[in-house]
């Protein structure tokens, strides 16, 4: 090894790690904030904008640990480098470990846990308060590959959803032979369909248009075509529809 | 074949000797195989005509007494029983028996039969890892095909569900084995100073119990498949062919054959260490084996429980699974995790391992923060066992235990983080040897921090509302599953290659195999966490026409990837036969692998070793190992 290699690779150049650390850090979040909530669908509910909001979250806060392994790694793949031929370089330095940036490392991990933590439980808190406030109950029932929908103290039962804007609604769901999972893609929600079980989940549709229901749980031959749509309309044309369908 | 006692104390007159070895030096994989066909046969006849009253050849009960028939036969023909039927005849092994089954002087026919020596069980691991490796590797390829239209027009439902589920066991199986089976066999027992594994016989019997454990799940295709995905949750797995029937077989198999290995592999860590090997001094590698074999003999028998329990319900008319009897699927799911998520780091462990061990050799530095590493992969151990309802999440079994779990899950990124910390610790100013396994761990890096950070996502209840189900899950396994510990057993091979074949993989063609690989992966994955963003669910032959182009990339990304493997398979196959010659420590390496001789002998050591330091000692003026001649070992 020639000496100004040497001299390459005695010293740390911290300017050019931690530069490559913020471009890498930068690049990261600005792709957060605009490629995540591009690739999702549009929220039509307060639980999905949540939902989006927290994998944006998580991506930002993501960002500077997955950037400072890759600076480290690139800015070794630069600087560390001591060839590829047929006999090893001299050996490193004797670094068998530091108890400050080993303790450094855990609690700053640490913090970022509690923190993911914290965001979590308050947004599980949030949906939950949701729940309890819903009297609007939808029975929902999974077969092998059809969903049907029924609206106690009616007579109404559909092969697609009709609900109204703004109001919560409760789904209870089970099914009449395997597990299915139910979920309206744009909303957020998610709960598995289970036969002699009865499962809930709450949501407020808060967006007019027609969304998208898909079963989320294997359940066969045509798993992949068991979709359905909902349709979000006013409170009024909703009674309107209800009653109609009663005739 | 382990040395306890010297040959006069063995009480064998030579007629005994002999007696138990006649019939059993005739076996080899061919009797296996006609004991295997043979008593299948014999198990598809009696059930066909005793036990089923429908009188169909294909029913439950027949294919499940066929496939139980397979097992014991192929053992039997394979000689896995000779040690018990002879003890039960009041004899033992002789030494020459004892000798004959580790292979002595039998040249390339030891690989074909019921052989002790670990060297031999490793290279037979790794060879079948392969072959279950690129059978689930062939599947990946149709299931991307299938893809690249939105319409699920290529294969008929039945056959493309059968893909991926027959995708999912097989290569979950694969990655089990990848590292602890070659590696874990023929390398760590000569790290600890082995002479051999503490149970050669056990040893054998778990790598044929593999083999017995592949006829039943490869014939799964031949008998109309599995309709259910790896997880088989029931009750669809109840409804669903006989196909199921032989995977249900096919996995106890192979989890009798994990907790064999997993069992054999703690003992000699415990016990077969050499003089001076403390825990201390012992290298990372071992040690990710050990702790991966724990966690499985803690899980991996919850699989075996929900097949059986299975079994009874297609087999027995139980009602475990089923609502209308009073039982339940939550009872399946929570059976299946228990082992699901555990197992996903049985995996991973030994990959770590070997990736540790591979950074400290190729930059020239002591391991950083050994004994903080070790804590690092006890506490992942520990946490494992308790963050399997998080699979759960949205199934509504205990929503109250979603923030329980949510919490356990996010823990365990602290100790994983840690183990990212001794990595880039270890690169960190080092004198860094650009040779090809060390190009693998640099891919593990990159590989690692996505799988590893969109984990941290979905251990989220509200994100997993979101997700669950959905390809963004499925692109975040494959970053660890391939991405890391794919690419860290590679890295491995490429490693640890000379020691078992004596040659070099080539260095030229193993970095165009490496960047197919690398940019295969990052292709293929990140274009599918775009798929599941948009709402992409998992397991589906058609999906929304707006995620084509997604799919699209992801199919052209398979496909560069498929290039990788089959270069890498080439070069394997080339370089093993006129590979590059290497002598027997090419990589300059402390640990006390690279002190034996290439070929490694029979029994490892010309002399045993003594132990005075760790094997981290780079830039350090401490010898490692001093060898002593007061040996008492035999039969070389």
């Amino acid at each position: 090894m020639t000496n100004e290699n040497k001299e390459k690779q005695g010293k740390l150049r911290w300017g050019e790690l931690i530069t490559v650390w913020l471009v890498l850090t930068i690049l990261t979040v600005t792709g957060s904030l605009t490629i995540i909530p591009h690739l999702m669908p549009r929220a039509a509910s307060s639980t999905m904008h949540l939902n989006i909001l927290t994998v944006v979250v998580f991506s930002v806060t993501a960002a500077p640990v997955g950037s400072f392994v890759y600076a480290i790694a690139a800015y070794g793949l630069r600087n560390w480098r001591a060839g590829s031929g047929d006999e090893p370089p001299a050996d490193g330095p004797p670094l068998r470990g530091n108890n400050v940036v080993t303790i450094v490392w855990i609690v700053v991990s640490t913090f970022l846990c509690v923190f993911l933590l914290v965001w979590g439980l308050a947004a599980l808190s949030s949906d939950s308060s949701a729940a309890a406030n819903s009297t609007f109950k939808v029975d929902v029932t999974g077969q092998q590959w059809l969903w049907t929908f029924h609206y106690p103290g009616t007579s109404v039962t559909t092969e697609s959803l009709y609900l109204p804007e703004g109001k919560t609604v409760t789904f209870e769901v089970t099914s009449l032979d395997v597990v299915h999972g139910f979920w309206i893609e744009q909303m957020g929600v998610k709960i598995d369909a289970n036969p002699g079980e009865v499962t809930t989940i709450s949501v407020t549709p808060d967006k007019l248009g027609t969304f998208d229901v898909r079963c989320t749980e294997f359940c066969g031959l045509y798993h992949a075509f068991m979709t359905t749509q909902v349709h979000v309309v006013t409170p009024t044309k909703y009674h309107a529809w209800l009653q109609a369908q009663q005739a | 074949m382990t040395i306890t006692s010297p040959p006069a104390a063995t009480p064998l007159t030579p007629g005994e000797a002999s007696a138990g070895g006649g019939l059993m030096r005739r076996l080899n994989l061919l009797t296996g195989l006609g004991g295997g066909v043979g008593l299948a046969l014999v198990g598809f006849l009696l059930t066909h005509f005793l036990l089923d009253s429908s009188g169909s050849y294909f029913s439950d009960r027949v294919t499940t007494l066929t496939f139980i028939g397979w097992d014991v036969g192929f053992l039997l023909g394979i000689g896995a029983f000779n040690g018990p039927i002879n003890w039960a005849r009041g004899r033992d092994l002789s030494d020459d028996d004892a000798l004959f089954l580790a292979g002595k002087d039998q040249g390339k026919s030891r690989y074909w039969r019921y052989c002790t020596d670990h060297k031999v069980v490793g290279v037979q691991y790794l060879i079948m890892t392969m072959v279950i490796l690129f059978a689930g590797g062939a599947l990946a390829m149709l299931i991307r095909l299938e893809l690249t239209t939105p319409n699920g027009d290529l294969f008929n439902a039945e056959t493309y569900n059968s893909f991926f589920g027959m995708h999912g066991i097989l290569m979950v199986a694969g990655l089990i084995v990848a590292v602890t089976g070659p590696f874990g066999n023929f390398i760590m027992p000569i790290m600890l100073g082995a002479r051999d594994m503490a149970f050669p016989r056990l040893n054998a019997l778990s790598f044929w119990l593999l083999v017995a454990a592949a006829g039943p799940l490869l014939a799964v295709f031949a008998i109309g498949g599995i309709s259910d995905g790896w997880s088989t949750y029931a009750p669809l797995s109840i409804q669903d062919h006989i196909g199921m029937d032989a995977m249900a077989v096919g996995v106890v198999t192979f989890i009798a054959s994990t907790t064999v290995a997993g069992v054999n592999i703690i003992a000699t860590f415990i016990t077969m260490r050499t003089k001076g090997m403390t825990l201390e001094r012992l290298p990372i590698f071992p040690w990710g084996v050990m702790i991966s074999s724990a966690i499985g003999l803690f899980a991996m028998p919850f699989f075996a429980a929900g097949m059986l329990l299975l079994l009874c319900d297609r087999t027995l008319g139980t009602t475990f699974y089923l609502a209308f009897g009073g039982g339940s699927d939550w009872l399946w799911e929570n059976l299946f995790w228990l082992m699901g998520h555990p197992e996903v780091y049985v995996i991973l462990l030994p990959g770590v391992g070997a990736v540790l061990e591979i950074a400290t050799v190729f930059a020239r530095k002591p391991l950083f923060g050994h004994k903080v590493v070790i804590g690092g992969m006890t506490g992942i151990a520990f946490l494992s066992v308790i963050v399997w309802a998080h699979h759960m999440f949205t199934t509504g079994w205990a929503p109250a235990l979603n923030g329980p779990f949510m919490l356990t899950t996010e823990l365990i990124s602290i100790p994983t983080g840690v183990i990212i910390l001794s990595l880039i610790g270890t690169l960190w100013r080092g004198h860094i040897w650009m040779r090809l396994p060390m190009v693998w761990v640099f891919g593990v890096i990159w590989n690692f921090i996505i799988g590893g950070i969109t984990g941290i996502y979905l251990s989220d209840v509200p994100v997993d509302n979101q997700m669950h189900g959905t390809m963004f899950v499925v692109a975040h396994f494959h970053y660890v599953l391939v991405g890391s510990v794919l690419f860290g057993a590679i890295a491995a091979l490429t490693f640890w290659f000379p020691k078992v074949t004596g040659r070099f993989i080539d260095e030229k063609m193993g970095r165009i195999a490496f960047w197919l690989m690398f940019l295969g992966v990052q292709i293929t994955f990140l274009s599918m966490f775009a798929a599941g963003l948009a709402g992409m669910p998992r397991r589906v032959a058609g999906y929304a026409k707006a995620l084509t182009d997604s799919n699209l990339i992801s199919t052209f990304g398979g496909f560069v990837m498929m290039a990788g493997m089959l270069v890498e398979l080439y070069l394997i196959v080339i370089c093993w036969r006129r590979g590059k010659p290497a002598g027997p420590n090419p990589w300059h390496a402390k640990t006390l692998d690279w002190q034996t001789p290439t070929p490694v002998p029979l029994e490892n050591f010309l002399v045993t070793p003594v132990v005075t330091s760790d094997p981290y000692g780079y830039g350090e003026s401490t010898t490692p190992v001093t060898e002593t001649t007061n040996t008492t070992k035999k039969g070389l």
